[in-house]
């Protein structure tokens, strides 16, 4: 690899997950505006999110519980930040290549794994109740949600993010082929988003939200970016797998991206919370029900 | 004088040493500096593992009834020994010193565990390095009862989970011996060529019974469903590093079984040809599917588990079926994966046996209700036990991730949506049961009678540490062990993985762990940066919490710890029906019920009666 | 060659002289027996190293068959008639009365009379002495419970009796011989009916009385567990197999033919199953033993039913290793009598008899290297090597069995190395008993270093034991037209 290559390298691996965190900045901005429409409001103005961002890092009052919180809010970071390297955006494939969609996957673990971790340390029961439920509800909604990469990286007979996109721009959107997976994959979406119906983990009045009970100053922060980068993450890994990642274009691909989240945010406004053992018979129920249709379908023609 | 012979003089000097000064605690350090010798004397054949050499041959050998016996060691043989040295080397530093004494004040029988933890090193030796299916057949029995030795050495409870053992094991052997003594008789010769010729030439039914009985035999040391009841309790019960060093290496002795008989000598193709009527399904799917089960429904045991090591032991049960599912792929890819997690399973899986019981033996407990808190206490152990659980759960940058991608990646391949789905729900009860595994012992709040414990001591720590190096290292560069498994690949018959330090390069989505790692570590240094960006933030102490209002103390115990996933287990719950252990109590008093037939037959008041009836019914018979 | 007459009416003739020589001094009279033993293992040991390889017939009195009786001598008698003074000699009674010493010169006598033997009408006579000498040492105890064991073997073993004579009479008249080798010339003929497999299943019925055959068994329990140890050891390693011996004898001299063998497979595989699971219920250690020899005697029935070479070299090495192991075991369970709870932790205030105790185990169960491990092997492969499913169900039976066995055995040794807790309140093992199972346990280990020599020398036997032509041409030398 020479030199200018390992330039533009480093450049798309400094330029993607800042990206990345800009877009979900707006992601959040557009979560806000859609609920505050539907409940009659006008919501924040454009740059409330990284206003507030700004405000947490800058508070006086930052409290720790001990070196493993600090360490579990930068794993939650971190692993966004490095897993934004791995998800292809027009223009820039970072090290797509050297890691697959399942590589993607587990990065994406890892920052819940550091959240777990650093509420674990904060010792207040209602975040180790939320960490329990948010566990439980990866349990529910991972399975579907593999059962579509699974149908996906089927299809296209790579788990290569890359050449899926290429495919795609040759044959035409994964969504038309994969219909199925695609309305299955909304699905999970949805609780790996943590949006109502399946918001258990934070439960505000119930559990105090959960893991966010101690989290305070750089800490909530730190979950804030990582909400951002969630929003976009998720986004972006969908529009790749069932919308041509934009075809290569920016403006297609912000629209995918935006559009994509709406969807889930609109339902989420909408709907009361469902409990844990709800959610993961359902999960265990209907998108696997879907999914599994959707396999059938793509092995067999 | 074969590297070989050198390895087996070395052994039995260990055994012997162990046997004369084992219960001498200072003799630890001894026997531990043995076994890095037998370590040594195994990269002394390291020709082997390069590919370099495909056999080297021990000098004795014998003829008995006919068949000869000899012992040799080749690829798959040197990398199973390597995993067996490297845990029985960590194992025996972790009971020099410390833990050594403190075992002996408590009334253990120190001497007992160092001797038969030699004789499991031993004998897992002569078995790996047979040469023949009966040499095969005489170091699995040794190996079996070794390792019924060293679950013995406890006492109390320990050794009515090793008697159970027992019978189960035997039942294997009884299995194998069936098998082959029918061999035998077919072929006339035990050795492998005469075995392999043999199984080309069986009809379906006669392949079936001995598949059966082989993978019975082999399967139960797995504890493969439905003869997994066994293996939970009696490693969790066996000392520390015993149950270190037999969760490491003592089921995949089961597996070696399973790689020599079924996958070389019949063959996965015979497999393949083998068809259960009614189904699509054949021999190899049949077994697939048994480590598929293998490995859901002992992890989600492992979930409800309170007790650290019983948690990790059945952990254990359920990776070998990981293992299972690789080697049943077949191909490089899933093969690869199979023996690799064989590798990076016994790194972590030590790592953490150790790690509960350095924790045992500073708090006196293993239950994890009355635990919590440790990481303030026990910095170094708390991250051996990061490490340990990140490698378990499967996560990048440690080695579990490596092995567990290459399965995924095969099963996607090959098309086997069903068995991919299943691999995913084992590893996700494995994530959760994980987690609750270190939340309750290191995070939380620290109980009041854990106020002052210290940090696990050195002799301890050094092998904990080593053995989290190892895991993140094999991590990193997933190739250097990639390379040990080319020529087991090789050996057994399967299509040898194409790689790279970093992993694989496959033009429809490769894994470079270089690459992956590097770019993980870097963006937790992006992570610190913005951390330390903020605003200086400052430590408080553990009952500064939110607790609506109310005076936290620290006799309040607030640690959620018991019943730690109660919407899972209102879902579950009634789903663990405990059919099979209905079915071992179903077996044991159909046993009595005969039994008591056979004795009153024996009390029967007229003798002579019977013999007049017996003597007519005879000669009935003959005319 | 002759003199081997000695090593029968020598312990007879001892027997008859041994309470009047005690009368006059006792330990002359206690030194006598084994004295007379002594010497005829040393006779016994010459003959069979200066017959090698080659058999002989002796004809006592110069009175040649079928009119006079016979002595065959062949490796195979020579092995069991060595067994019998060393076994006699290793479980002496030595602390019990003249005339129990009496009784075991007969027994020892009577048994050497019956391995050597040539014709029917000997071997019967043999049993019968056999039969009365075991009935008296029996008896010597006067326990009620022993008393009743006894009577109960009383009427089997009598009844055994006139069903062999039955037998006996049946071939006399179906051939007018009783002599084995012109047995062995006119069987094919004259004993191919219904009537010659009666006569076999009699003959077997009977004999099988002492060999512990199903059914005729139901008094070895009782018997094994009132019974002095040594005289249960006796009893169950060495009468057993002589019994076994007999049976095996005529099966291959006489009645040669494939539903005689299955007769023996099925008795053998029903007695396995039978003892074993018996004994999975046993509450204390000496029944338990008894129900055990009741299988392994099975196993030797099932290994002998085994065709040609085969089967003999497969019975030989079962039969041998239980003489070996059922002794030392009921030895070491001498001073571990009462109820099995009651042995909780004995084991740990006497290790060496635990140790040996597990060693014995270990080699029942077949635990490759212990010679148990090959004995069973050769019997499994013989059995798979047969077409059809009867042995194929008889060798799974085995497997089976030994599972049970294993089972029944290790929890015994789980309980008696288990925390022990009260006091000691059976006294230590004596030294005898202790060095006797030592030396047993000595012999087994050395058939593990000198297995290879071992099996070879038990081809050659069992190959000269199914050579007919040779039998024949020992005792009848006369040229045959």
């Amino acid at each position: 690899m020479n030199l200018t290559n390992l330039a533009a390298l480093a450049a798309e691996l400094l330029l993607m997950p800042l990206l990345a965190f800009s877009i979900g900045l707006f992601l959040v901005l557009l979560m806000r505006r859609i609920g505050a429409r539907l409940q009659r409001r006008v919501g924040p103005p454009f740059f409330q999110p990284l206003a507030d961002i700004v405000k947490f890092y800058a508070k006086e009052t930052q409290i720790s519980h001990g070196l493993i919180h600090d360490i579990g809010i930068v794993m939650a970071v971190g692993g966004y930040v490095a897993a934004e390297a791995l998800l292809p955006m027009p223009g820039m494939n970072g090290l797509a290549d050297k890691g697959d969609v399942l590589t993607l996957i587990y990065f994406l673990m890892i920052p819940s794994l550091g959240l777990a971790l650093g509420v674990g340390q904060c010792a207040n029961p209602n975040g180790s109740i939320g960490i329990s439920r948010a566990l439980t509800a990866m349990v529910a909604y991972d399975i579907p949600f593999v059962i579509v990469i699974f149908g996906v990286a089927w299809h296209y007979g790579t788990t290569n993010l890359v050449d899926m996109i290429a495919m795609q721009q040759a044959a035409g959107w994964g969504l038309w082929d994969m219909p199925l997976l695609a309305v299955a994959g909304l699905l999970s979406l949805q609780g790996m988003l943590g949006k109502q119906p399946f918001e258990i983990y934070v439960a505000p009045a119930e559990i105090a939200t959960g893991p966010m009970v101690e989290m305070g100053g750089k800490y909530m922060g730190g979950l804030f970016v990582m909400q951002a980068f969630q929003l976009y993450t998720a986004g972006a890994l969908y529009a790749t797998l069932f919308l041509g990642g934009g075809d290569g274009h920016w403006p297609t691909f912000l629209l995918q991206v935006f559009v994509v989240m709406a969807i889930p945010m609109s339902i989420a406004f909408q709907f009361p919370r469902y409990r844990t053992e709800q959610m993961i018979s359902w999960f265990w129920r209907w998108p696997v029900a879907l999914g599994l249709a959707g396999i059938a379908l793509v092995m067999h023609f | 004088m074969t590297p070989l012979d050198t390895l087996f003089i070395l052994s039995a000097c260990t055994l012997a040493v162990a046997w004369a000064f084992g219960r001498r605690p200072a003799a630890g350090g001894l026997i531990a500096v043995l076994y890095g010798g037998q370590i040594l004397a195994l990269a002394k054949m390291s020709g082997l593992a390069s590919g370099a050499l495909t056999m080297i041959a021990a000098s004795p050998s014998f003829e008995v009834l006919g068949q000869a016996l000899s012992w040799r060691f080749d690829g798959p043989a040197w990398f199973f020994a390597l995993i067996t040295l490297g845990a029985a080397f960590a194992s025996a530093w972790f009971m020099a010193g410390e833990w050594g004494e403190g075992y002996r004040r408590k009334g253990g029988r120190l001497g007992l565990l160092q001797v038969a933890l030699a004789l499991n090193v031993s004998s897992m030796l002569l078995l790996l390095a047979s040469g023949d299916l009966l040499s095969l057949f005489i170091g699995w029995e040794l190996m079996s009862w070794a390792s019924f030795l060293l679950m013995l050495s406890a006492g109390g409870v320990a050794v009515r989970w090793a008697f159970k053992y027992l019978i189960y094991a035997l039942g294997g052997a009884m299995a194998l011996l069936g098998a082959l003594a029918w061999i035998h008789a077919q072929a006339g010769s035990l050795q492998y060529a005469a075995v392999a010729g043999l199984f080309a030439t069986l009809s379906p039914g006669q392949a079936w019974t001995l598949v059966l009985a082989f993978a019975a035999g082999f399967g139960i040391k797995m504890a493969l469903l439905p003869f997994h009841l066994w293996q939970g309790p009696a490693y969790a019960e066996t000392p520390g590093p015993g149950s270190a060093f037999l969760g490491a290496i003592s089921s995949r002795m089961g597996l070696f079984g399973i790689l020599v008989v079924l996958v070389h000598l019949a063959g996965l193709d015979l497999l393949d040809r083998l068809l259960i009527p009614f189904t699509h399904l054949d021999a190899r799917d049949l077994l697939g599917w048994v480590g598929a089960f293998t490995l859901i429904v002992p992890t989600f045991i492992a979930v409800r588990q309170h007790d650290a090591r019983h948690l990790l032991a059945w952990h254990g049960i359920g990776q070998g079926g990981y293992m299972l599912i690789g080697v049943m792929q077949g191909d490089a890819l899933g093969s690869a994966g199979g023996l690799l997690h064989v590798f990076n399973y016994a790194t972590y899986q030590a790592a953490l046996f150790l790690v509960v019981t350095a924790v045992v033996h500073r708090t006196g407990t293993a239950d994890l209700n009355k635990l919590g808190g440790l990481v303030t206490r026990m910095p170094l152990s708390f991250l051996v036990m990061l490490v340990g659980i990140i490698g378990l759960a499967g996560l990048p940058p440690m080695n579990g991730f490596v092995s567990k991608w290459l399965i995924y990646r095969d099963l996607i391949s090959s098309g086997r949506p069903l068995m991919f789905v299943a691999t995913v729900i084992g590893t996700l009860g494995t994530i959760i049961s994980v987690y609750k595994l270190i939340h309750n012992t290191f995070l939380g709040q620290l109980r009041m009678e854990h106020e002052d414990i210290r940090e696990a001591p050195w002799s301890m720590l050094a092998p904990m540490l080593g053995l989290i190096v190892i895991v993140f290292l094999t991590g990193l560069m997933p190739g250097l062990v990639l390379d040990w498994i080319a020529p087991v690949q090789a050996a057994l018959g399967l299509p040898v993985l194409d790689h790279s330090l970093g992993g694989v390069d496959l033009p429809n989505g490769g894994l470079d762990m270089l690459w992956v790692v590097g770019l993980l570590f870097a963006g937790f240094g992006v992570g610190a940066l913005l951390f330390l960006a903020g605003n200086r933030h400052r430590y408080v102490h553990p009952l500064d919490n939110y607790a609506g209002g109310h005076f936290l103390t620290t006799e309040v115990r607030y640690h959620y710890s018991d019943d730690f996933y109660p919407g899972l287990m209102h879902l579950i719950g009634g789903w663990y029906r405990g059919s099979i252990q209905w079915l071992e109590r179903a077996l044991v008093s159909a046993l009595d019920f005969l039994a008591q037939w056979s004795q009153a037959w024996f009390r029967s008041a007229q003798p002579a009666l019977w013999l007049l009836g017996v003597t007519v019914f005879a000669l009935w018979w003959v005319v | 060659m002759n003199a081997v007459v000695l090593a029968v009416a020598l312990p007879l003739l001892g027997a008859f002289l041994t309470p009047s020589l005690a009368r006059l001094s006792l330990p002359l009279g206690r030194l006598f027996g084994p004295g007379l033993l002594a010497f005829c293992l040393w006779l016994l040991w010459g003959i069979a190293r200066a017959l090698g390889d080659a058999t002989a017939g002796v004809a006592l009195g110069g009175f040649a068959p079928p009119l006079g009786i016979a002595f065959h001598l062949d490796r195979l008698a020579l092995l069991f008639a060595l067994a019998v003074p060393a076994m006699v000699l290793a479980l002496w009674p030595w602390g019990g009365r003249p005339r129990e010493w009496s009784l075991t010169l007969v027994l020892a006598a009577a048994a050497t009379g019956l391995a050597l033997s040539g014709d029917l009408f000997n071997l019967y006579v043999f049993y019968e002495l056999l039969a009365v000498a075991s009935y008296g040492l029996i008896a010597a105890n006067q326990r009620p419970a022993a008393q009743a064991a006894a009577l109960r073997y009383l009427l089997l073993s009598a009844a055994g009796s006139a069903l062999a004579l039955l037998g006996i009479a049946l071939v006399y008249t179906q051939t007018g011989t009783l002599n084995l080798a012109q047995l062995a010339l006119l069987a094919p003929v004259s004993l191919d009916g219904p009537l010659g497999l009666a006569a076999f299943a009699l003959l077997l019925l009977g004999i099988g009385v002492k060999a512990e055959a199903f059914p005729v068994n139901t008094w070895v329990p009782e018997v094994y567990a009132t019974a002095p140890s040594r005289l249960a050891g006796l009893l169950a390693g060495l009468v057993s197999k002589l019994a076994v011996l007999v049976i095996v004898r005529l099966l291959l001299v006489v009645f040669q033919r494939p539903e005689a063998t299955q007769l023996m497979l099925v008795l053998g595989v029903l007695g396995i199953a039978w003892g074993e699971l018996a004994a999975w219920r046993a509450r204390d250690l000496s029944r338990q033993l008894a129900w055990s020899s009741v299988g392994q005697l099975g196993i030797v029935f099932v290994a002998f039913s085994l065709p040609g070479e085969t089967g003999v070299l497969a019975g030989l090495a079962v039969a041998l290793h239980h003489l070996l192991v059922k002794p030392a075991l009921f030895l070491l369970a001498r001073h571990w009598n009462g109820a099995l709870e009651g042995l909780r932790g004995a084991a740990r205030r006497a290790p060496l008899a635990g140790a040996l105790f597990a060693l014995f185990a270990l080699s029942l169960v077949g635990v490759p290297p212990l010679p148990g491990f090959w004995a069973k092997f050769v019997t499994l492969s013989g059995l798979f090597a047969q077409p059809g499913p009867l042995c194929s169900l008889a060798a799974v039976v085995i497997l089976t069995a030994t599972l049970v066995e294993a089972a029944y055995l290790f929890r015994t040794l789980t309980l008696l190395f288990g925390p022990g807790g009260e006091e000691p309140r059976m006294a230590p093992h004596g030294a005898l008993d202790l060095g006797t199972a030592t030396a047993f346990a000595g012999l087994l280990l050395a058939g593990v270093i000198w297995l290879q020599p071992l099996t070879g020398d038990l081809h050659g036997i069992a190959r000269q034991a199914v050579d007919m032509d040779t039998y024949v041409d020992t005792d009848l030398p006369t040229p045959r037209p």
